[in-house]
Formats: C-alpha cells, sequence, structure tokens
C-alpha cells in the first residue's frame, strides 16, 4: 500500500561504503528482493528503509513523502528478522502481542487481532507455547506474524528462510507469496539465495559491493544480465566465462585461443558497444549442445574432465584451451572423463561482455 | 553388563572422586574455622589438633557480641563486632549498588552504542591492574581534603569507583549475549531505544546482574586495603577489625574464627537466594539460542 523511491541511497561505515548511491523505486504492492552475496549492502539497505539505520546520505520517500528523519516506528513498516528476534522471555501470544500493547491497544482488541492472524497463519495451537520449546518454522511463524498483526503498509523481510531445511524452505516461500496476494503490502525480501529470489519475486535487485548492478524482473535478470556480476550471479551451475579476443574477419570472429567461433551477426554491436576487442564470452550450461562427433563447422573440441549424473540431466566438465566449460547435457547422453567430444555454443543464447567494463553487450 | 557401560560407570566414578577431593580442598578451610569457632580457650592451639570441639564453645560467638571478657585460664576483652558488621553491610551493600547500577548504563553504552570506542573496555579495565596501593594513598589525602576520611560514604565510593571496571565489563558481556535485533525488532514496534535497553534486554540479563551482584558483593565485603587505609574508628568494616583479635594477651582464635563464620554468613544466604539466577547467569554462554 506504499511506493518506496530510493534516491542516491549511501551508508559509509567509516572508510567502508556498503551502500553506493542506490536509486531504486519500489512500486505499490510489490514483492520485491534485494539479492547479492553476504556483504553487498542489502541488509543495510533494509535497515535504512525500516529507520533503523541511518544514512549518510540520500533520500528515502514512501508514497512521495520524505521519511529520511522519521523513527521507526512513525514508518509503519514491519520487520522479520532472519534470527526472528523474538522475545525469548514471552510465549507466542504475548510475542505477537507485544507491538499492540506498545500501541496502547486495549486488551480484547489485542486478543482479537492476535488470533486473527494465528489464524491466518496457522498457528493457534501454539500460542501458549515458549519459544525455547518451538521448531524453527514455528518460531518464523511466529516472527511473521508478531511483524503482520500490527498491519505494516511495507514488510521487510531479512533472509527469513535461511535457518529451515530445504523442503520447510520451499513451502513456506510458497506460504509467504500466498500471504503477499492476500495482504497485498509492499513486501522487500532480502536473500542471497538466487532460487528463492526467482521464485518469489515480481522483480529482484542484484547487489554486490554496495552497487546495484541490475533492477529488473526474474525473466529479465536471467535472460537478459547487464553485468558479468549478474550474468555469473543468477544460474545453477553458473554461466561459463571464456576471454576471447574479436576480429574483424569472415564478418567477425571470436577467437577463443584454440577454436574461432563465427559471430557476424553480433559484429555491429559488438563494434560500437566494446571499449576494445578484448571481450569475454559468457554462455549458460544449458546452451551449449556436446556430442561425441563434430555436429558442424561451428563445433569446438573439447576433453572431458568429469561427468556427473543429476536425475533427469548431467553436468559435464569440459576443458577447453585451459578453460573450465561446464555443460548440462540430457541424461541420455554418457562419456567418461578423458574422452574428446564436441560443444557447440548457442548463437541465438550466447552473451558478450566488455572485459574492461565487465558490461554485457549481448 | 557390556563394557561399555563399566567403563562410563568407572569414568563416573571417577568424576565423583575428583568432585569430593576438590570439595575437600574448598571446605576444609571453612570446616576448620567452623570448628575452632566452637573450641573452649584450651583447644584452639593444640597439638596433635582436634579437630570436633568436645565441648560446643557458644561463648565464643557470645562474646564478640557481647565484647565482653573470655574466661578461662586467662581473661581477655574481646572486641565488640556488632557495629563493624553494620559498618561493612553498609558499605558493602552501598557501593555494590552504585557499582551494579552506575556499570549497567556504562554497559549499555559500550554494548550498544559503542561509546569511547574500540579501546575504552581495556582502558577501564586498565585502571585495576595496579595494585590498588597505589591508588589509595593518593585517595586518603584527597579524602582528607574535602573530608571524606573515615565515613561510610567515602568508602562507599571507594567500593563503587574500584569494582566499577569488573562490573561494567561483566554486565557489558551479558548485554553481548543478548541479540541486538531484539531491540531493533521492539524499536519497529515503537519503543525508544532507551526502552528497548531497559524493558527488552534488561529483563534477559537478570540472572547475568544477579552473578555480577554477588561478585561485586564479595570483593566489597572481604575488602581490606582501602577500608584500612580510608577509614580509622567512627567506620570499621569486618576485615579490618577481624586483624584487631591479636591482643596483648595472645590471639583470640576462638572469637575470632566466631566472627570469620559471621562473616561467611551473608555471602552464603546472598548465594543461596540467587542461586537460581547464579546458575544462569554463569552459564549463559552455554544455553543460549
Amino acid at each position: 500500500m506504499t511506493e518506496i523511491k530510493l534516491i542516491k541511497l549511501r551508508k559509509e561505515f567509516n572508510s567502508l561504503v556498503a551502500v553506493n548511491d542506490l536509486t531504486l523505486t519500489i512500486d505499490d504492492g510489490a514483492l520485491i528482493s534485494l539479492l547479492g552475496p553476504s556483504g553487498c549492502g542489502k541488509t543495510t539497505t533494509l535497515r535504512m528503509i525500516a529507520g533503523l539505520t541511518s544514512p549518510t546520505s540520500g533520500e528515502i520517500y514512501f508514497d512521495d513523502k520524505l521519511v529520511n528523519d522519521l523513527r521507526p516506528q512513525e514508518r509503519n513498516v514491519g520487520l522479520v528478522f532472519q534470527d526472528y528476534a523474538i522475545f525469548p522471555n514471552m510465549n507466542a501470544f504475548d510475542n505477537i502481542a507485544f507491538g499492540l500493547k506498545i500501541r496502547g491497544l486495549s486488551k480484547e482488541e489485542v486478543k482479537k487481532k492476535v488470533l486473527e492472524v494465528a489464524e491466518l497463519l496457522n498457528i493457534k495451537a501454539i500460542l501458549n507455547v515458549m519459544p525455547r520449546k518451538m521448531s524453527l518454522s514455528e518460531m518464523q511463524s511466529v516472527a511473521l506474524a508478531r511483524t503482520l498483526v500490527t498491519n505494516p503498509s511495507v514488510l521487510l523481510l531479512d533472509e527469513p528462510l535461511s535457518n529451515l531445511d530445504a523442503a520447510l524452505r520451499a513451502r513456506m516461500r510458497a506460504e509467504l507469496k500466498r500471504l503477499q496476494r492476500e495482504i497485498g503490502q509492499t513486501v522487500i525480501y532480502v536473500t542471497h539465495d538466487q532460487l528463492e529470489a526467482i521464485a518469489i519475486s515480481d522483480k529482484i535487485a542484484v547487489m554486490n559491493l554496495g552497487i546495484l548492478h541490475q533492477y529488473d524482473t526474474p525473466e529479465a535478470i536471467y535472460n537478459k544480465p547487464k553485468t558479468k556480476f549478474v550474468a555469473g550471479f543468477i544460474g545453477s551451475p553458473p554461466m561459463n566465462f571464456i576471454e576471447c579476443t574479436f576480429i574483424e574477419e569472415d564478418g567477425g570472429l571470436l577467437d577463443l585461443g584454440v577454436a574461432r567461433i563465427n559471430v557476424s551477426e553480433y559484429k555491429d554491436v559488438i563494434k560500437r558497444e566494446c571499449s576494445s576487442a578484448e571481450v569475454t564470452l559468457g554462455v549458460r550450461p544449458e546452451d551449449i549442445r556436446i556430442n561425441h562427433r563434430r555436429m558442424s563447422e561451428n563445433s569446438v573440441e573439447v576433453r572431458v574432465e568429469a561427468y556427473e549424473p543429476l536425475g533427469s540431466e548431467a553436468v559435464i566438465d569440459t576443458e577447453l584451451g585451459g578453460v573450465l566449460v561446464r555443460i548440462t547435457a540430457p541424461i541420455t547422453f554418457t562419456v567418461k572423463a578423458g574422452d574428446k567430444a564436441y560443444i557447440e555454443f548457442d548463437r541465438r543464447k550466447i552473451h558478450i561482455i566488455d572485459r574492461k567494463t565487465e558490461r554485457v553487450v549481448i | 553388563m557390556s563394557l561399555e557401560e563399566t567403563a562410563t560407570e568407572k569414568q563416573t566414578l571417577a568424576g565423583w572422586v575428583l568432585i569430593l577431593l576438590g570439595l575437600a580442598l574448598v571446605m576444609f578451610p571453612i570446616f576448620w574455622i567452623l570448628s575452632t569457632s566452637l573450641k573452649s580457650i584450651g583447644e584452639w592451639v593444640t597439638y596433635p589438633p582436634i579437630f570436633i570441639p568436645e565441648r560446643l564453645a557458644v561463648e565464643n560467638y557470645l562474646s564478640i557480641f557481647t565484647g565482653g571478657a573470655l574466661g578461662g585460664g586467662f581473661v581477655a576483652r574481646v572486641p565488640n563486632v556488632t557495629k563493624s558488621v553494620i559498618d561493612s553491610a553498609i558499605c558493602s551493600v552501598g557501593g555494590t549498588a552504585i557499582s551494579i547500577i552506575v556499570g549497567l548504563l556504562a554497559a549499555f553504552g559500550i554494548a550498544r552504542h559503542r561509546i569511547g570506542g574500540e579501546f575504552f573496555p581495556i582502558f577501564l579495565l586498565s585502571a585495576r591492574m595496579a595494585p590498588p596501593i597505589v591508588a589509595a594513598i593518593p585517595l586518603l589525602i584527597l579524602y582528607s581534603i574535602i573530608g571524606l576520611v573515615d565515613t561510610h560514604i567515602g568508602l562507599i565510593i571507594a567500593y563503587a569507583c574500584f569494582t566499577l571496571p569488573y562490573s561494567t565489563w561483566m554486565i557489558a558481556s551479558f548485554i553481548e549475549e543478548i541479540p541486538r535485533d531484539l531491540e531493533d525488532a521492539a524499536q519497529v514496534d515503537g519503543m525508544s531505544t532507551l526502552e528497548t535497553h531497559f524493558k527488552v534486554t534488561l529483563p534477559l540479563i537478570k540472572g547475568g546482574i544477579a552473578a555480577t551482584a554477588l561478585f561485586i558483593f564479595i570483593l566489597n565485603w572481604s575488602e581490606f586495603l582501602l577500608a584500612l587505609t580510608l577509614t580509622h574508628e567512627k567506620v570499621l568494616t569486618i576485615p579490618v577489625q577481624i586483624k584487631a583479635f591479636f591482643t596483648y594477651s595472645g590471639q583470640l582464635y576462638g572469637p575470632q574464627s566466631a566472627f570469620g563464620v559471621i562473616a561467611i554468613i551473608p555471602l552464603i544466604a546472598f548465594s543461596l537466594i540467587i542461586q537460581r539466577h547464579l546458575v544462569r547467569g554463569l552459564t549463559f554462554g552455554a544455553i543460549k539460542g
């Protein structure tokens, strides 16, 4: 119910720039993720939006209202912490009621609201339980209930699922998404788990070392990464990077050292966008075809280093001129380490990265 | 019975033997003081020593509170200790209370706001690295200028100051054990920073504060040097007076031991009262989250 605008938001801790001039608009009622490795500034950003950390410079707007100088409780935000921050000396009911009591609601109102939210999250049965006797998922639900009960217009989640095991995480993820649709709050979700971010978000902001690399839909982040960092961070197994040189022969070639591949259709873009001929070829494991025999004149010979069957598909590590190239292939294709094989890049899906600026030009 | 079980049982037995040995080591002096406090004059320094007195010489206890004479082979005046028990209580409780209150505030400043910078806690503790006598003499001179020599308040201030580094350190470490997120969560819900300290974190470190208070109280209750330097007659604490049992007619071991037993009682009582918190406070790290 709130649109959030961050303008050139910056936070410095002594000499460290935790968040570097971040500009971001979060639509009303959207669920967005702040995604990045630890130390990328995502939690700091979240704390600045919550009002727990004051920015060094920059502005935060909630619905065109500058909130920089507002205290957390005046911003009407809810924050769920990574370690839940449940008060260990109170049972579930009192934990959930905590914020309502501070706001001075009557006993009946508090009870009514707590029961309502407990119903919503399916935790009515544990309202009398003390935190030390709760399971992690119960603690997680209580933490969420405590935040939702005050009906914040912005919900901030700081890696709320990272303490749960994989199966539970998937369930809670679906649950969170259902809740968000039901309540319609603006949600900012901090995570370092790319799958979680892709599964849950309307939009993802990928950050690294305090810098926003890309803010886009999950599809665009995956298919059209803007920087080498985004290209490498999203996707599992990660994208292959092969350093090569662009040469203007035969309409445009990428020289990989041991082989050359024809990229004539991208010649103009490369010439226009790249600062030099030194580029990096980026290609996802699933965008490489592998075969025992040469498929066409664009096939490149590689040596198989490892073969890892994963049920429906196999991950094959190959060596191409001293560089590791990882390929996912149908499980029906089998090779063993030491074999010779031929690979071919899907030219419609390759990325070409300017090595100096680390910008993805294609 | 399997081999494994036998091994475990042997271990348990060995554990008990060790515990008993340790207990004997710690408890023997206390037993000895208790035993001596109930011995008649003739039994104090006999050889071979008497462990269990033949007759319970209750007069040792009576004499130190009446300041009466102790009969027997010789007559000696026994000092009256009532006043020193009261003086010790006033100074120790006062010093401990101030030390804990100020220490608590300082600990929040250090643990939650990094007041004074990274090295401030070390700096604070380093004040206690010098021998106390180094500070005692200048303190005596200062006190004589402002008229605090031989007063309760003077000794209370000295006790509070000398134990403040310990109370600050201990309480700060207890605060640091409580996740900061709890305070942040309460703040998002509308509490002020100060409220989050005292309404969220403080109830969670009660055990730690009890343990700290006991520790500081023991330090103050048994403190000798400062009391000896800063007070002479209007204020007289137990450790200073225990020394006064060397009289012209010899050392009064019986009454002195009785006094020693009296001096231990408050510590035992205090520990028992806060025992529940004490175990929690002293094993805090182990049961965290």
